[in-house]
């Protein structure tokens, strides 16, 4: 079947407000990066403060909402009067759907009939389900927000992917370093390497062991388009179901002149949100996403967008019919996922995972996961690159949560960038002075194969680059004699649990690379006070 | 015979490819700097040392200490040529403000780019391979402000731009160093003199850590690692910040009871001589610090200082 393209200025004007806010989007995960000395500026955050989704379920949840989301208040605003335009005009990740959903247009078999189906009604129960979940003090927008899943996503994955490209390209280029005669091609891509690393990348080399993951989610969401375009916003998206509820009766309504309509059904053929009922006739404005094709398509010119008063305006009969016995089904849908979801010895607090590294300033873990949504926007600011995206080790229910990984980086003395980006405060902005004294965990060596205790050799990394002033690994002098009979004077290193704050960074740069030495777990944790197992400080160890 | 297959015609390309790039590495890898010619007229010293004699320390004292050691030494034009690129390479190793002393003064490295710029040079570079974030460490040092306010070129080392050389050491046979570092025209060495909790001191030949990766194969035998290192370098100046002096709990340190003014600086043709100082100052017998009895067992210089042509000056 042909397509039938809508070419107007209005529907221009809002593809262009579309791909200018995707690119702002961008340009603001772009743009979150370490800055040293320097607070880190509060608009990063500001995409997810325009989100009324989550000041709802963490403030369920935690019971605790930033003032910061006062911000969503102009996305209610909006909505009650001109409907979800925020979907149709503003939110990135519908942006990234309709351009899919354009690509797949190519593909897809003849396009079917797409007027509004009762399966729309999912997104409610969806949210119904969210939002319960929520009062059990159980927050999982992981996967159902939808600015947290694209920030993750660039985060996570196309960021660090696009810089691998580009790294690797680069250097080489810059190991083969060709050119004619005395002119290398290096002379123009070296400058051009630096600048794009410097301006866009910044850290060297971030890359995410789960972002194949994180990924993967990412395009099955959007190759949904290939069944139904916007297939996400129609059924899924529990955002869109809020605006939705927002939408009820709008200022702005569609207005059909019956007498010019011909039946031809052009406007449900383009509507991207599914918010036409059959050809020509009804309108549900919560489906609404106000892209204007329907208008712009209408060849009679019958159908115009005018102002009228909620009260006026008879949309009654058109309304979205959630039934109660579908909400209680997802009302009782929450209950269950909230049982499962807390059913681990971990969340109950009778375990503890030992990679469960959390951010300095990190509240308990069931506060933590009150409040994070795994958005990745302190993975992005982390400047060592340490944070990663947890899979199972904090449970389903903290599925892609950041976590410590010292192995690839580890929390820097000086650093508190974590909290000052956290939109949810899951991450408390402590001030620097208060951030040195959160224990992460603590450092253990592993002796059979700490090279002073096991090979009989000196080494000290983990001592010299130990930050806590007083340094909390140390060494203790002792005399081994060899297998040739041969004493050997040795430095043998301990932690003193006093002063470690199991920052990681004595693990990230032993020289055993494959299994490190000195091992930071989550024990001593300021957190937990469930998860200390050394007693007291001071005087009195062994050595 | 007939035509090679794709991957063939790869394989031969690849070969042929690397047959003509080998002269280049080979090149790279000679062209470390040349031994330093003294002027024909006076013999200018081997090493100063300028200490403050005054009663109130001025703010700009680091300049001060930098500029009468190096002026003492024959000037900066003794080792930059006209139109010469220099590296100039502090201690940067750590994300820690200027007044601890984990860093080399940031003052020291801006006069040292100044002094650089007068004699001719035409492009100075500032930088290290840390051992905390880069720009971290470039900032909060202050050492990124200073060079780049001086008018240096400050360079990020590219972890995939290391590339192997032959060391020919005893113990460093091939190892990963900073290309753009060995390739410059002269190396100015810039060390802060600190404790260490390993080798006890960290001075001059402890720096050119900074120059290579894979730091944690050094650590299982730091003197003779380190006096490879030093000797494929080939030094020829090296300026000791001892303005601000860490005494213990090094090389992070961290504690300002921690941190003594020396109000020194001290520059040398001889870096081992030049550490043998740094380890005095510090309190140690320089035959007992295992770099420097290294450092001296290779040749590298002299542990007896005093034995140079030594000038000491009281800066006031």
């Amino acid at each position: 079947m042909s397509r039938f393209r809508v070419r107007t200025p209005t529907v221009r004007l809002r593809r262009t407000v579309q791909l200018l806010v995707l690119a702002l989007f961008l340009a603001v995960v772009l743009a979150a990066r370490p800055q040293p000395g320097q607070r880190l500026p509060v608009w990063l955050e500001s995409f997810f403060h325009l989100d009324p989704l989550i000041p709802v379920v963490t403030g369920l949840a935690a019971h605790a909402v930033q003032w910061a989301f006062l911000l969503s208040v102009v996305t209610v605003v909006v909505t009650v009067l001109l409907g979800r335009v925020f979907c149709g005009w503003f939110c990135p990740l519908g942006t990234v759907h309709t351009l899919v959903g354009r690509l797949f247009e190519r593909w897809r078999p003849a396009r079917q009939r797409e007027h509004w189906h009762r399966g729309q009604l999912a997104k409610y129960y969806v949210l119904a389900a969210l939002l319960v979940l929520a009062l059990f003090g159980v927050q999982w927008l992981v996967l159902l927000d939808p600015l947290v899943i694209l920030y993750r996503t660039l985060t996570v994955a196309l960021w660090p992917a696009a810089q691998g490209g580009v790294e690797s390209t680069a250097t080489a280029i810059y190991q083969a370093d060709p050119g004619v005669g005395t002119w290398r091609v290096t002379s123009v891509t070296e400058p051009v390497y630096r600048t794009v690393r410097d301006l866009l990348f910044v850290k060297q080399q971030q890359s995410f062991p789960n972002s194949g993951f994180v990924l993967g989610f990412f395009l099955f969401i959007t190759g949904l388009n290939f069944v139904q375009r916007r297939f996400w916003c129609r059924y899924i998206c529990p955002l869109g179901a809020l605006l939705g509820l927002l939408a009820w009766r709008p200022w702005l309504v569609r207005k059909l002149d019956t007498g010019a309509c011909n039946q031809c059904d052009l406007c449900g053929l383009t509507c991207h949100g599914a918010a036409s009922t059959g050809p020509g006739t009804g309108w549900k404005p919560q489906e609404c996403l106000g892209c204007l094709n329907c208008t712009s398509a209408c060849a009679a010119g019958g159908l115009k967008f005018r102002w009228e008063l909620p009260w006026r305006h008879g949309l009654a009969p058109e309304r979205v019919n959630l039934s109660r016995r579908g909400m209680l089904e997802a009302a009782a849908g929450g209950v269950v996922a909230a049982m499962v979801l807390r059913a681990s010895p971990q969340a109950r607090g009778a375990t503890f995972h030992p990679l469960l590294l959390r951010p300095p300033g990190a509240a308990d873990e069931a506060d933590f996961l009150a409040r994070c949504t795994a958005c990745g926007l302190c993975m992005k600011v982390c400047p060592t690159g340490g944070l990663h995206p947890t899979l199972f080790e904090a449970g389903l229910d903290g599925l892609f949560t950041p976590r410590l990984v010292p192995r690839i980086g580890y929390c820097d003395y000086e650093c508190n960038a974590c909290g000052q980006v956290c939109p949810t405060a899951a991450i408390r902005p402590l001030p620097l002075a208060e951030k040195k004294a959160v224990r992460l965990g603590l450092a253990a060596f592993d002796v059979g194969r700490c090279l002073p205790y096991a090979y009989g050799r000196n080494c000290m990394v983990c001592e010299e680059h130990c930050p806590v002033p007083d340094k909390a690994i140390y060494f203790a002098p002792v005399t081994v004699t060899g297998r040739d009979g041969v004493p050997t004077e040795l430095l043998r290193p301990h932690v003193d649990p006093a002063h470690c704050t199991g920052c990681g960074i004595c693990e990230n740069v032993c020289p055993f690379k494959d299994q490190p030495a000195i091992r930071v777990t989550s024990a001593n944790e300021s957190r937990h006070a469930a998860n200390q197992p050394i007693l007291g400080s001071g005087s009195g160890y062994p050595f | 015979m007939s035509a090679p297959t794709r991957r063939e015609f790869l394989a031969r390309s690849a070969a042929l490819g690397a047959a003509a790039l080998l002269p280049r590495f080979a090149l790279g890898q000679a062209a470390a700097p040349q031994a330093a010619t003294a002027p024909a007229t006076t013999l200018p010293p081997d090493m100063t040392i300028a200490r403050w004699g005054g009663t109130e320390v001025p703010t700009d004292l680091p300049v001060k200490l930098v500029r009468e050691a190096l002026g003492a030494l024959g000037g900066m034009g003794r080792f930059v040529q006209k139109q010469a690129v220099v590296w100039v390479k502090p201690n940067i190793g750590w994300n820690r403000k200027p007044e601890f002393a984990a860093n080399t003064d940031p003052q020291v490295v801006g006069e040292i780019v100044r002094l650089c710029f007068e004699a001719g040079a035409k492009t100075v570079k500032v930088g290290d391979f840390t051992c905390n974030e880069a720009r971290a460490c470039y900032e909060n040092s202050g050492i990124a402000p200073a060079a780049r306010a001086a008018g240096a070129q400050i360079v990020y080392l590219d972890k995939s731009r290391f590339r192997d050389m032959t060391i020919g050491g005893r113990r460093l046979k091939e190892h990963p160093v900073y290309p753009e570092i060995v390739e410059c025209d002269l190396v100015v060495n810039v060390p802060v003199c600190k404790h260490h909790g390993s080798t006890q001191v960290t001075l001059a030949m402890k720096n050119y850590m900074g120059v290579v990766e894979n730091r944690g194969f050094f650590h299982q035998d730091l003197p003779t690692t380190i006096a490879d290192i030093t000797r494929f370098m080939k030094p020829r100046l090296s300026i000791l910040d001892a303005v601000r002096v860490l005494t213990a709990r090094g090389p992070t340190g961290g504690r300002l009871e921690d941190v003594k003014t020396f109000n020194t600086v001290a520059a040398s043709v001889d870096i081992v001589a030049l550490d043998a100082f740094g380890s005095e100052l510090l309190g140690h017998d320089p035959a007992k610090i295992g770099t420097v009895a290294m450092g001296a067992e290779y040749e590298l210089g002299r542990m007896d200082y005093r034995a140079l042509q030594l000038k000491e000056l009281q800066v006031a």
